[in-house]
């Protein structure tokens, strides 16, 4: 147990560092999933081909194998930087097509209905995407997004597989090679994982909660 | 395209024999670099030493029954008819798989092989791939009778497995792409970003030393040496044998020729099994005794170490 308590500075670094990890990545996600999404149900076709043909080829790809592909794949063709950077690319490329399916889910339980009735009213394609459409997806899809965020969350921990071992995993594995004491240390940063996703389940909930419209 | 002669591959404790080192190492280069031909004296110099080891197996007298008693580790090995054993496939030199046969070859899996001669009376083995950071846990749970992996006794390992051995001596080399200049040690690296196997010795002894370098780790050999190569960081630094291995086989990379630290390599064996122990230190006092480690050493490490063969290190 020592081996937790005298170390808790190593856990929490990593700890913190898997929170930028996944924090950046699901923002950089979400700024390229909702693109995604208005490609898929723009009334322009090519963009729509295109937003498809995204989300089918890289939701095809398991995330351990894309990292290896750009921590040493990209360096091939000249393109080196920061380690950490990498990753988040990676990660948010992958991570934005699971958003924009998503997004488009919640777009597409707006009944037409009201689409129509905004175009009656003269409402512009952006206008009606701001105004009618995006408000209310966005409200069903805070537990989906939620779940979202959990799994990108959890498999930052793949990070270390490609060498960003300042994070959560790698520096649980690093204290394991040290002590090996395996029930332990793993023991520990489960109990901070699980402790990560109850905040994201809360956080949700109340989220939910304050979005929802009393009809 | 590499035919520059490069002298800085030398490796470890022999630095003594420099000239004949720069002579030995320009054929050798000469040797890496007409590996593609078919049939090229490279290939036809490698199966000759491969056949020595295969012939040295073939020599190794199974040990006496009277050494393994019934219920000891030994017999049990015997009784199941393979030595599993932790290894790797991908340390040159040391542990390599070869696909053009198939088998493993290196230090390591010669001796490994030599061991389950000894044990069962044929080389029979299975190999389990290990990383650093598994092999404490496979000898553990037993899912694997010994591990070959130039595996470096530290206080703190043995706590957690026995140590046969130590069956070889090595030091911590510092490896370079081929144009990178301006390293010459390890207080060199000031600043730097030292590359370094997660879960080797390396990194604690770089922190000790050059507490200002960054260190970047990364599981495998061959993703090490990538990262290196494709500029993640500014320097490799291992073991010098798996370097040398390294340099062998990859023209755009280089080794410095000063060693830090020894590495003594155990052979790792769980915990429980002190019989084992015992029985595979007296098993090495004979294979050093009569010459068998030296023909291993001289057809595997000793084809890119140049030098005479160095004296096996004394047991523990």
């Amino acid at each position: 147990m020592h081996v937790i308590t005298s170390h808790w500075g190593v856990l929490g670094r990593g700890l913190l560092v898997s929170l930028e990890l996944s924090a950046w990545t699901f923002l950089f996600a979400a700024a390229g999933g909702l693109l995604l999404a208005v490609c898929r149900i723009s009334p322009v076709r090519p963009l729509r081909l295109f937003a498809a043909l995204y989300v089918s080829a890289v939701r095809s790809v398991p995330l351990l194998v894309l990292l290896t592909l750009f921590v040493f794949g990209l360096p091939e063709i000249g393109l080196v930087y920061s380690l950490f950077w990498t990753v988040v690319s990676a990660m948010a490329l992958y991570w934005a097509a699971f958003f924009g399916e998503t997004v488009r889910a919640g777009v597409r339980s707006v009944p037409p209905g009201q689409t129509e009735a905004a175009r009656a009213l003269g409402l512009t394609f952006r206008q009606v995407l701001r105004h009618v459409i995006v408000p209310q997806a966005l409200r069903c899809t805070v537990q989906p997004l939620a779940s979202l965020l959990i799994a990108v969350v959890l498999n930052s921990s793949l990070a270390a597989a490609v060498g960003v071992t300042q994070e959560l995993t790698g520096q649980t594995v690093l204290l394991d090679q040290q002590y090996a004491q395996p029930l332990v240390t793993f023991g520990a940063a489960a109990a901070c994982y699980v402790l990560l996703t109850l905040a994201i389940g809360r956080a949700a909930a109340v989220l939910e909660r304050r979005l929802a419209v009393l009809r | 395209m590499h035919s520059t002669v490069r002298t800085r591959r030398r490796s470890v404790p022999l630095a003594a024999a420099a000239a004949v080192a720069a002579l030995a190492l320009t054929s050798a280069c000469s040797g890496s670099s007409d590996q593609s031909v078919p049939g090229a004296p490279a290939a036809a110099h490698k199966k000759a030493k491969t056949s020595a080891l295969d012939k040295l197996i073939e020599r190794e007298a199974p040990a006496s029954a009277s050494l393994m008693p019934p219920g000891s580790t030994a017999a049990e090995i015997k009784k199941n008819g393979t030595l599993v054993v932790g290894g790797t496939q991908t340390a040159a030199l040391f542990s390599q798989l070869d696909p053009t046969t198939g088998k493993v070859e290196g230090f390591d899996a010669a001796m490994s092989r030599l061991l389950a001669k000894y044990i069962i009376g044929e080389p029979k083995t299975k190999l389990v791939n290990v990383t650093a950071a598994t092999r404490e846990a496979l000898l553990k749970n037993h899912s694997v009778d010994t591990v070959f992996a130039t595996y470096t006794i530290t206080p703190e390992r043995s706590k957690v497995v026995n140590f046969a051995g130590p069956y070889y001596v090595d030091g911590l080399g510092i490896q370079l792409r081929e144009d990178q200049t301006g390293i010459a040690s390890l207080t060199d690296l000031k600043g730097k970003t030292v590359i370094t196997q997660s879960g080797s010795t390396a990194a604690a002894v770089v922190k000790k030393h050059v507490p200002s370098a960054k260190i970047q780790l990364f599981d495998t050999n061959t993703e090490c040496l990538q990262a290196l190569r494709q500029g993640r960081g500014d320097a490799y630094v291992l073991d010098q044998g798996v370097l040398a291995g390294n340099a062998s086989t990859n023209p755009d990379v280089k080794v410095l020729s000063t060693a830090y630290e020894e590495q003594p390599y155990g052979i790792g064996i769980p915990l429980d099994r002190p019989d084992f122990k015992k029985f595979v230190n007296e098993w090495l006092k004979k294979i050093e005794a009569d010459g068998t480690w030296a023909t291993v050493w001289k057809n595997t490490i000793g084809t890119q170490v140049p030098g005479p063969v160095p004296a096996p290190p004394t047991l523990d």
